[in-house]
Order: structure tokens, then C-alpha cells, then sequence
């Protein structure tokens, strides 16, 4: 197992980010975390890669305990777990060449020299498909899939087992996702580098994970193999979510489930199920305690009391 | 006779770099499409193609440095006066927050956008207000009329802009990526509201999007803008069917949902430089068909059903 995290919980204030999340991803994965805005996959992120520090929980990093390592500890680990983020712009450091963006890293966590880090640098340049005449050019004059394009190569520089992946194509135009996509799928088959992919993007998390979580108000609703759980999501509201997404064709026909209303504040979280204030299947039990997962087959689970009686599918 | 007819609409950016010298960023190259009575016309295009540029133009907001350079835009008939626009052409913002005034309460701006344009008393403004955000189905409409912009959610703040576009009962609408800021499960509420109101008062719309998935079901015809130019347009279900330029075939090749049933296809390069544009087709740099009549100006190729292509092969496509 690269990444093992369990009972995860984040808190910024009173405001319940991350309310015990447990996932895993095993090497040379590719897991989806996915959500709408608040569902804590962004944080999740950023705590498994060690940005912020976690309020309770563990996580373990090829099978050490990570959680509350310090920072001198954490450095040498941080070649081999990276992250990319969504906005290219922010990223890199505007004074900085492309060339010394790749450069640091390496001079950072390997012995390389200096010929063999220039030499290192042209390969991960071509490796993203960069031009090598824009190693000498600053961010600035660079565009985004292209600065995306070096942010993932900076990701790769010292060769790590993990890459966090947040929401990483979607300030791109769609040519330039589906370019940043396809390069995502040749690293994974060369390095078997295992990815964590957040996104509120189902087509694109369909597209290229193996494995999904769906998270809303920062608990797991549903987890599954991609597939098995994009053709029979079993909680109300990885229904919800995924009929609401819009196919680009007319033909499709869509069966949409409609909800009640918006994610509520993650300030005064109710003790039960946190769908349950916008789920057209709940019942007063929903809001008594926070519900268990119930195994759905192989490697599928759904976190609803529904299940057992058969009423978690919404109709119409 | 179509409700809007743009022809040949170009329009120019001036400024002079810093040795002084004029350069012109031609941002518009002969923008040329209709909106009949009643249909939902879908604009597409990535960053840069031109879609809230001809927006702009359509609503007379244009500032300097941008100007029209060329073109007519013909609205009932009637070259476009700026008396129809806000009444009977009228637009609904991308950003929900930042297009509410922070500081009046939502009443009162439904309120002003009324009264700016007709002479009302505040009392029938009011309660037309209150109307309005029922019908764009927001609860407790009365209370809501005393709410701050900031008391909003996103959603909500998305449907008292439609709220505010429509109250002048506009012939014409235009979206500019009205759900882009949106949760998935609200933007579908949003749009649904936003067609149903379009439909009940037989107005017509613009919808300017990034998202084919929106343009697929929440359009009847649409208009792919690549580099200030229009390459197809048609009817929704004959564009998605049968594409005839290779830009819209490349787009439509880059949704997930393509990707998974096809690969990968190879596609690349960035949209031309806007102050140096080449003669001819202006995708042809990027286009896998390129060869060597297209450094001649393409023709706009005729399909049944009022499909159009910008492009020498698109017979053959």
C-alpha cells in the first residue's frame, strides 16, 4: 500500500472540513476523489501530502506513520509524494525560468551535478512534450496547458510513487484537457507512478481512474471500483450527482433526480447522515447517527441506512 | 425575418507597444449568424474565440481599446438602437457575486433595473420584483427581496440574475457561462428554470458556454467561434451527428466521453496570434487536414438545415 489514511478529520475553527474519512491506494493506482465545492476533497489533498497538519487521523506513507512527522522527517518523503495543482498560474514562481522550476527539485533531493541535472531537465521537458526553447522562458510567457505541462514534469523530477492531482485540468480549454489527459495516461503506464485524481468532473474522473470516492460534506458517501459504481451508484446522492451530469449529446436521455435545496454550511454539522437534509429517501432514523458503509459487492460500498430495505434508489 | 441578424462583425483591439507603434488585435474576423423567435442559440469556444467579446458588442458594452470595426447587427429588423438594449435585449452575467451590488439589497436592484428603463412607480416595481423571484423559484420570495447579495448562496445569487434579465420581459437574452461557478446539481436546476421562463414567454436566448454538455441539451442550434470567427453552425443534433469543420470534430473528440470510447487523438498547437493573423483559414496551423488551399480564405459551406462550415473540405468531412 502507498497510501493508507484512516479516521481523517479536518478542522479549520468550527468549521468541520474533513469528518473521518478512510481511504487507501495501492501502488500504481489510480483513485478519484469527487465531490462539489465543500466536500473537503481539496483538503483531503493537501493533508495527505502533509501542507496542513491533520486534527485527528492517521496516514501512513509506504507504511510509516506520517501524520505528525516533523518537517525535517517529512522533507526527504516529499520526492516521493508530490502535488499539482489546479491553477498553473499560481504554481510557479514568476521570476523563476522553466528551466530553474525543474532545476530545484532536483537540486533539492538528488546528488545529481549540474550536467546531469541540465541533462535530467531536457528529458522531463520532452517527457511533457515541452518545447525545449521554453525552458529559458519565464511562466508568464507560457500558456496554461503548457505550464500545467511543467508543473507535472516538476511533480515527476524525483521520480515519486504518489502524485495528488487537484483538479488539474480544470482551468484548461477542453483541446488542451484532453492533451493534459493523455499525457497523465502514458506517465501512468511508463513510471506506475499512483495518482490520487481530485475533481468534481465525473466524465474526466470516469476517464481516468480505477477507483472512485464520492465525498460530500467532507464523510464518504461511496466508494467503489469507477466503473461499478458509475453504472449503479447505490447512495441518493452519488444518483443525484451523477444524474445532474450533462452528456455532450443530444441523444443521451437524462433521468434526472431533483434535490432539495444546497450543500448546507459545514459550520453546525447535524449528527446523522449529512445528505439527509437534501435526500428525497430519508427517514428520521437518517438524522440520528452518522451511518455505517454497507458492502455492495466487491470492493463497493454505499454509507446509507436505505440499502438493507431496498429504498436508497430514487425514481424518476 | 430573424429577431437578431449579425453580419460580418468585426471587431479590433488598438494600442501601441512600448515603442510606440500601433498594433491591432483583431479580435472578431467576421462574426455572422441569426437568432430566430423563440430558439436557443448555443455559443462555444474556448478561451480567446471571441464568444463574451461578441456578446459585449451585441449589448453596446464594448470599452476602448475595443472597437467595432465593421459589421451590422440588426435586431426585429431594425439596425440595433441602444434603447432595445436592457429592455428587450438583455444579459445575464457569468459571476453571480461580483455582478450584485454588495451594498443594495436585492428588492431594490430588481427594482432600479426597472425603473432605469420605464417609468414605474416603486410600489408596482416592487411587486413585480417580488413576481419575478418567484417565478425564478426562489423561496420566500417576500423575504428574499430585504436580502443582502452576501446572504445568497451561489445558486440563488445565479437566479435573482435572471431575476434582474428578465424582469423587463426581453425578447432577447443572453447567458454568458450563467452556471460556470456552480455545483453540478445546481447548475442543472439553474438552466432548467432558466429554459422553462425562456420557453413560457416565447423569448430567445444566447447561451455562451465552454461546456458541449450544456450546449447539447439545453440547446437548439449552436455556433462553434474559433479565432474571432464562426467555423460551424447549425442545428444542435446535425452538429453533434455530422461535424464539418475539424475544429468542432477536434472538440468534440476531446470530451471524456469520446476519449473513453475512442483514445486519445492527437491534437495541438494554440489558437493563431490575434496581432498577427495568417491569410487564409485561420485554423490551419492546428488542423489535421490542412494542406495547401487553405492559404486561401475558405468558403462558408452550405448544409441542409441551416449547417454551415468555414472550411474548403467540408464536403468531404
Amino acid at each position: 500500500m502507498i497510501l493508507e489514511v484512516s479516521g481523517l478529520v479536518k478542522r479549520f475553527g468550527n468549521i468541520h472540513a474533513v469528518n473521518g474519512v478512510d481511504f487507501h491506494v495501492a501502488a500504481g493506482e489510480a483513485v478519484g476523489l469527487v465531490g462539489e465545492s465543500g466536500s473537503g476533497k481539496s483538503t483531503i489533498g493537501m493533508l495527505v501530502t502533509r501542507l496542513i497538519p491533520a486534527t485527528a487521523g492517521t496516514i501512513r506513507f509506504e507504511g510509516r506513520d506520517i501524520t505528525a512527522l516533523p518537517e525535517a522527517e517529512m522533507r526527504p518523503l516529499r520526492a516521493k509524494l508530490q502535488i499539482v495543482f489546479q491553477d498553473p498560474w499560481g504554481a510557479l514562481n514568476p521570476r523563476m525560468t522553466i528551466r530553474r522550476a525543474l532545476e530545484e527539485p532536483l537540486k533539492l533531493h538528488t546528488g545529481l551535478d549540474t550536467e546531469s541535472r541540465s541533462a535530467r531537465v531536457r528529458e522531463l521537458a520532452q517527457r511533457v512534450r515541452l518545447p525545449v526553447a521554453s525552458l529559458e522562458r519565464f511562466p508568464n510567457e507560457l500558456s496554461g496547458g503548457q505550464l500545467q505541462r511543467v508543473s507535472i514534469a516538476r511533480a515527476l523530477a524525483t521520480q515519486p510513487k504518489l502524485i495528488v492531482l487537484d483538479e488539474p485540468t480544470s482551468s484548461l480549454d477542453l483541446s488542451v484537457r484532453a492533451g493534459i489527459l493523455q499525457l497523465l495516461d502514458e506517465i501512468r503506464r511508463e513510471t506506475g507512478v499512483a495518482i490520487v485524481f481530485i475533481s468534481h468532473d465525473l466524465e474526466t474522473v470516469e476517464l481516468v481512474t480505477d477507483r472512485v470516492l464520492v465525498l460530500y460534506l467532507g464523510n464518504v458517501v461511496e466508494e467503489g471500483a469507477t466503473r461499478a459504481l458509475f453504472a449503479n451508484p447505490a447512495h441518493p446522492y452519488t444518483q443525484t450527482l451523477l444524474s445532474a451530469s450533462l452528456p455532450p449529446d443530444p441523444d443521451a436521455v437524462l433521468r434526472r433526480h431533483p434535490v432539495i435545496g444546497e450543500t448546507p454550511s459545514p459550520i453546525d454539522l447535524p449528527p446523522g447522515c449529512a445528505f439527509a437534509s437534501r435526500c428525497p429517501v430519508a427517514i428520521p432514523s437518517c438524522r440520528e447517527a452518522r451511518p455505517p458503509a454497507t458492502p455492495l459487492g466487491e470492493a463497493h460500498s454505499a454509507a446509507c441506512i436505505r440499502i438493507a430495505e431496498g429504498a436508497n434508489l430514487l425514481t424518476s | 425575418m430573424s429577431l437578431l441578424s449579425v453580419e460580418d462583425l468585426h471587431v479590433h483591439f488598438a494600442s501601441r507597444g512600448m515603442d510606440n507603434q500601433l498594433r491591432v488585435a483583431r479580435a472578431l474576423n467576421g462574426v455572422s449568424f441569426e437568432v430566430e423567435e423563440g430558439e436557443v442559440l448555443g455559443l462555444v469556444g474556448e478561451t480567446g474565440a471571441g464568444k463574451s467579446l461578441t456578446a459585449l458588442a451585441l449589448l453596446g458594452l464594448l470599452q476602448p481599446p475595443a472597437v467595432v470595426a465593421g459589421g451590422s447587427i440588426r435586431f426585429d429588423g431594425e439596425p440595433l438602437s441602444p434603447r432595445v438594449r436592457g429592455t428587450r435585449l438583455t444579459m445575464i452575467p457569468q459571476s453571480p457575486h461580483t455582478s450584485l451590488d454588495p451594498l443594495t439589497r436585492i428588492g431594490d436592484q430588481i427594482v432600479r433595473m426597472q425603473r432605469e428603463h420605464a417609468s414605474v412607480s416603486k410600489k408596482q416595481a416592487w411587486e413585480r420584483a417580488r413576481e419575478m423571484l418567484a417565478e425564478v423559484r426562489i423561496p420566500a420570495p417576500e423575504e428574499r427581496l430585504r436580502a443582502w447579495p452576501h446572504e445568497l448562496s451561489g445558486g440563488m445569487a445565479q437566479r435573482v440574475l435572471i431575476a434582474m434579465a428578465l424582469v423587463n420581459r426581453p425578447r432577447l437574452v443572453i447567458a454568458d457561462e450563467p452556471t460556470t461557478g456552480l455545483d453540478v446539481t445546481v447548475q442543472a436546476e439553474v438552466l432548467d428554470t432558466l429554459r422553462e421562463l425562456v420557453r413560457a414567454h416565447g423569448m430567445s436566448a444566447i447561451l455562451i458556454t465552454h461546456d458541449l454538455g450544456i450546449v447539447a441539451h439545453y440547446c437548439d442550434r449552436v455556433a462553434v467561434m474559433f479565432a474571432g470567427v464562426i467555423a460551424e453552425q447549425g442545428p444542435v443534433r446535425a452538429v453533434f451527428r455530422e461535424q464539418r469543420h475539424p475544429y468542432t470534430r477536434s472538440l468534440i473528440a476531446s470530451t471524456p466521453k469520446r476519449i473513453a470510447e475512442r483514445g486519445f487523438r492527437e491534437m495541438g498547437g494554440t489558437p493563431p496570434d490575434l496581432y498577427a493573423l495568417p491569410e487564409g483559414c485561420l485554423y490551419r496551423d492546428r488542423c489535421v487536414r490542412a494542406a495547401d488551399i487553405c492559404v486561401q480564405p475558405p468558403p462558408n459551406m452550405a448544409f441542409p438545415g441551416k449547417h454551415t462550415a468555414l472550411c474548403h473540405f467540408a464536403a468531404e468531412i
